[in-house]
């Protein structure tokens, strides 16, 4: 009985957790869809099904404990690597954001300009007797009145008009205003709506009572697919690369562009280009040296100090406690302090040494403060690791050796360190591709500086792939987001490589064997 | 059995799908409310004034959305779309050729009372290609403050450099002047204006003018060498390469002058010193100041304002809050920056450090201009260029007119290309 009521209480909980993702499924998949996003959608749609084929039938037991992982997985790892795959594609840069029918659409509406003068009119928005919207317009310096719709414009007699303090008509025959809320409603009408001035001029309305009088500067013509400026009648034409160029003058373009596909150019860029090839080798070179260097110290350091104090120590605890602070606090802050702790005129490293070295100004030095203060933030780890191993080795071994009459370093180099490395070599591996990447010690230490901007350079001299990419991507002037995915795609390459190095090594994967 | 249970499921997920789609709304479900993103100290003070009075825009509500920090604003507008973004962002003037060119901002037009609020400089500042993106909102500058425990008025570069190394060690001084807010670009361009050098020259009508040799090497690298350099070609201490520590040097009395910025005034202010000593950067002569740049930040329009049937309303809050004087009044009593509004900068309610700043900018200001400073293709940017002169003549020991030389030729190259974009 009691196994009964269990039952049925799961199993509700079951249907209750099931629906209630569900819903919230659904309502992302009606939200996405109203906004367009139909990738989105088609996921989550494809996601819905996956958890009702699966939960609620026996299609696959094991597939009950995978699919929320492996939804979390295309959603969050799969998809942005696909989606940095295909804008690498792009012609994606500042100045080339967003859609062509977007790009379209606002040179259309920008493609109106003031008059000269700049003329703006006071106005009271409104509708006429057949409620059309209406605009009740003062230009009280030369007190001139009239009331325009879409189609036709009056000129009112200011006799007639109830005129305030200002000089603004506000009550006109057969005009009636708008309340603020019913303005509000109309937003939309409102903005597109072009009221009638003259041949040329029309006027648009630039907030609550404000408008202003315009032209039309630039036409569309979807036939052709060009633009015309009906003032100077110059033609733009797509120019297959995201934007609307003057057939006459290639450097006349017309923004916003737009992303367009130019398939491989930007891998093509890294090898051909050659500011970006010149920049691009020195980076990579210093990557693999700091990753390198950062593993063999962090490892030789935090070995060092399990060695130590895996012997018995008087406050042994005290020292591992306080060995692991480094590790224990947040990197962000470890790295600020750090930062201020080598400044030149006002930082205590210069202070406490009467130094004056320019750290963060001399490439060697910023680079060597960069070594320094990932070994701080890296050593307790493998302090850490390495204990563990260490325990584990049984102490036999040793035991024998010394008997036999081997030193203290023979017993380290024959018998703890190759013990130890078989455990620590996939970990080392890791750790090489986590500081591959390791994007936060430099943008925060050194900001990928010292560059020597003046001499030509366009990366810094403590740059790393990552930093450098970061640069290209959201640099203040130009930012060229085609190329940054390029070079992230081969960042991944790298790394993925690496990784799966460090896995087959492990032999990890031998257990699904 | 899986039919029931299916139907259970479908009935539950259909009732929470409904309950869920009407609790959620979003977000911009409400089609009446406009949304303003702004940074970690602006945004609070914004949500402070609009709390106080909301009714700026009748038949809309006012949202300001604020960000974690300055950088995180800038991050979230470079990357939002019309599902996230706002209606208004309040940001730097050099976000307007990016933003343009992007198709994130919308063009404005100010009434002609909204416009007389502002100068020509500071509306020019918020354009791109001759058209105007947002309204003005606070002066953006730095200004140099010195310790009158320690000195007194400075008249000239040489007076200041003079001091510094008569007392350098009996006053135990780290520096003599130090760029403690702005960073050795933005905040440092008044020292290299001082030198005789600048990013662009102005026309006495106020535009660029495109012949003038913005940094005259040899002029530039004998002032350098005059007053920045020792006997071995490397600084003298005078003026240190990098702006970190300032701050905290300043504020011990261990540095005589420091190019402070007017968005942390307060924390000096706290710690007693007078802002009545603030001051524009002195040059070579009696009288003649480096100018900084004296920009605007702004609330802009941006295209999504329309797409959320929100442009009237938003163009509304521009022209009646952040343009009107009432609005700026309102407003920098809670900010406490100098106002771009000229109205609003005659009010009596404004604080010394803001009139400071504001003559310090009126004084000696240049106008900052992103299309030209932000760097052409193959060029660089003015950001990078100048705090690397700094290390290539402070540090490095390089000689100052091949460096200033090179930067020149940077500079002509941005000026070039930038103006065609004004």
């Amino acid at each position: 009985m009691e196994k009964f009521f269990q039952r049925k209480v799961t199993v509700t909980l079951k249907y209750i957790i099931v629906a209630l993702v569900s819903a919230i499924l659904l309502m992302l998949i009606e939200s996405s869809f109203a906004k367009r996003e139909y990738a989105i959608s088609a996921f989550l749609t494809v996601g819905l099904i996956a958890i009702a084929i699966t939960y609620l039938t026996n299609f696959s037991i094991p597939m009950k404990f995978f699919l929320p992982g492996m939804l979390f997985l295309f959603a969050f790892v799969v998809g942005p690597i696909l989606y940095t795959v295909a804008m690498s594609g792009f012609h994606f840069q500042t100045g080339n954001y967003i859609s062509k029918p977007e790009s379209i659409t606002q040179i259309i509406s920008g493609g109106i300009r003031p008059d000269a003068a700049q003329t703006t009119f006071d106005v009271v928005i409104g509708e006429d007797p057949g409620k059309k919207l209406e605009i009740l317009a003062s230009d009280p310096t030369n007190k001139k009145y009239f009331l325009s719709t879409a189609t036709s414009k009056t000129d009112l007699d200011p006799a007639g008009l109830a005129i305030d303090g200002n000089g603004d008509a506000t009550v006109a025959p057969g005009f009636t205003a708008l309340t603020p809320s019913e303005q509000a409603a109309q937003d939309k009408a409102l903005g597109s709506t072009r009221f009638a001035y003259s041949t040329d001029f029309f006027i648009t309305i630039e907030g609550g009572n404000v408008a202003s009088l315009k032209e039309q500067s630039l036409k569309y013509d979807s036939s052709t697919d060009t633009f015309t400026n009906v003032l100077t009648h110059a033609v733009y034409r797509d120019n297959g690369r995201g934007n609307f160029t003057n057939i006459k003058d290639k450097n006349d373009q017309l923004q916003p562009g737009w992303r367009a596909p130019i398939w491989f150019e930007n891998y093509t860029k890294l090898l051909t280009d050659p500011q970006i090839r010149s920049a691009l080798i020195p980076v990579f070179i210093w990557t693999i040296v700091f990753a390198s260097l950062t593993v063999l110290t962090q490892f030789a350091l935090g070995l060092l100090i399990a060695m130590t104090l895996n012997r018995k120590l008087h406050g042994r605890r005290i020292y591992r406690s306080i060995l692991i602070l480094p590790y224990a606090m947040p990197s962000i802050m470890s790295i600020l302090i750090w930062g201020g702790m080598f400044d030149t005129e006002f930082g205590a490293i210069n202070h406490l040494f009467g130094s004056h070295v320019h750290w963060f100004q001399s490439a060697l030095y910023a680079r060597l403060a960069v070594i320094i203060v990932n070994l701080w933030l890296g050593f307790p780890y493998f302090y850490l690791i390495c204990s563990g191993a260490l325990q584990a080795i049984p102490a036999e071994l040793s035991e024998a050796a010394a008997i036999d009459g081997a030193s203290s370093r023979q017993i380290f180099r024959k018998i703890t360190l190759p013990l130890l490395l078989q455990v620590v070599s996939p970990l080392l591996v890791a750790s090489f591709a986590f500081n591959f990447n390791n994007f936060n010690i430099i943008y925060l230490l050194t900001g990928g500086g010292p560059q020597n901007t003046l001499g030509g350079a366009v990366a810094g001299s403590t740059d790393i792939l990552i930093s450098y990419t970061y640069k290209i991507a959201f640099s203040a002037g130009n930012q060229n987001l085609g190329l940054a995915s390029a070079i992230s795609v081969v960042i991944f390459v790298i790394i993925a490589s690496i990784s799966l190095y460090g896995i087959r090594r492990s032999k990890v994967l031998d257990s699904f064997k | 059995m899986i039919q029931r249970k299916f139907g259970k499921v479908a009935a539950l997920t259909v009732a929470a799908g409904l309950i869920s789609g009407f609790v959620s709304a979003p977000v911009h479900a409400a089609s009446n409310t406009i949304i303003v993103w702004a940074d970690e100290t602006r945004g609070p003070h914004l949500q402070q004034v609009i709390a106080a009075k909301g009714d700026w825009v009748p038949g809309y509500t006012i949202k300001i959305v604020p960000f974690s920090s300055f950088d995180a604003l800038n991050a979230a507008f470079g990357n939002a779309t019309a599902l996230t973004g706002p209606d208004i962002v309040v940001g730097a003037n050099d976000w307007v050729s990016t933003g343009a060119k992007n198709g994130k901002l919308a063009p404005v037009t100010l009434s002609s009372s909204v416009r007389a609020n502002f100068t020509a400089n500071n509306l020019f500042d918020l354009s791109y290609k001759g058209v105007l993106y947002g309204v003005p909102l606070d002066v953006n500058n730095v200004s140099m403050l010195y310790n009158s425990k320690l000195t007194g008025k400075p008249g000239t570069l040489t007076q200041m450099v003079k001091f510094y190394l008569a007392n350098k060690s009996a006053d135990k001084l780290t520096a003599g002047l130090c760029v403690a807010g702005g960073g050795m670009s933005w905040g440092a361009e008044s020292v290299l204006n001082a030198l005789g050098g600048a990013p662009y020259v102005m026309t006495a009508s106020g535009t660029v003018d495109p012949t003038a040799d913005p940094v005259p090497a040899a002029t530039v690298a004998a002032n350098i060498k005059r007053l920045f350099l020792g006997a071995n070609g490397k600084s003298n201490g005078f003026f240190p390469a990098t702006d970190t520590g300032c701050k905290t040097a300043f504020l011990a009395g261990t540095v005589p002058y420091a190019i402070i910025g007017n968005w942390e005034w307060q924390d000096y202010a706290k710690a007693g010193f007078d802002m009545n000593n603030l001051m524009p950067v002195p040059g070579l002569n009696h009288g003649k100041f480096g100018s900084a740049y004296a920009s605007v930040s702004g609330a802009m329009l941006t295209t999504f304002a329309a797409q959320h049937g929100v442009d009237q309303g938003a163009k509304s809050l521009l022209n009646n809050f952040f343009g009107s004087s009432a609005g700026a009044v309102a407003y920098q009593n809670v900010e406490l920056r100098p106002p771009a509004n000229k109205k609003a900068q005659k009010n009596a309610s404004v604080t010394a450090a803001q009139k400071g700043f504001g003559k310090a900018g009126a004084v000696a200001g240049l106008p900052q201009i992103g299309a030209i400073l932000n760097g052409a293709a193959g060029s660089k940017s003015f950001w990078d260029l100048l705090p690397a002169f700094w290390t290539d003549v402070l540090v490095n020991g390089k000689d100052p007119q091949t460096s200033a030389a090179a930067m020149d030729a940077f500079f002509k190259t941005n000026i070039a290309a930038g103006i065609p974009q004004l």
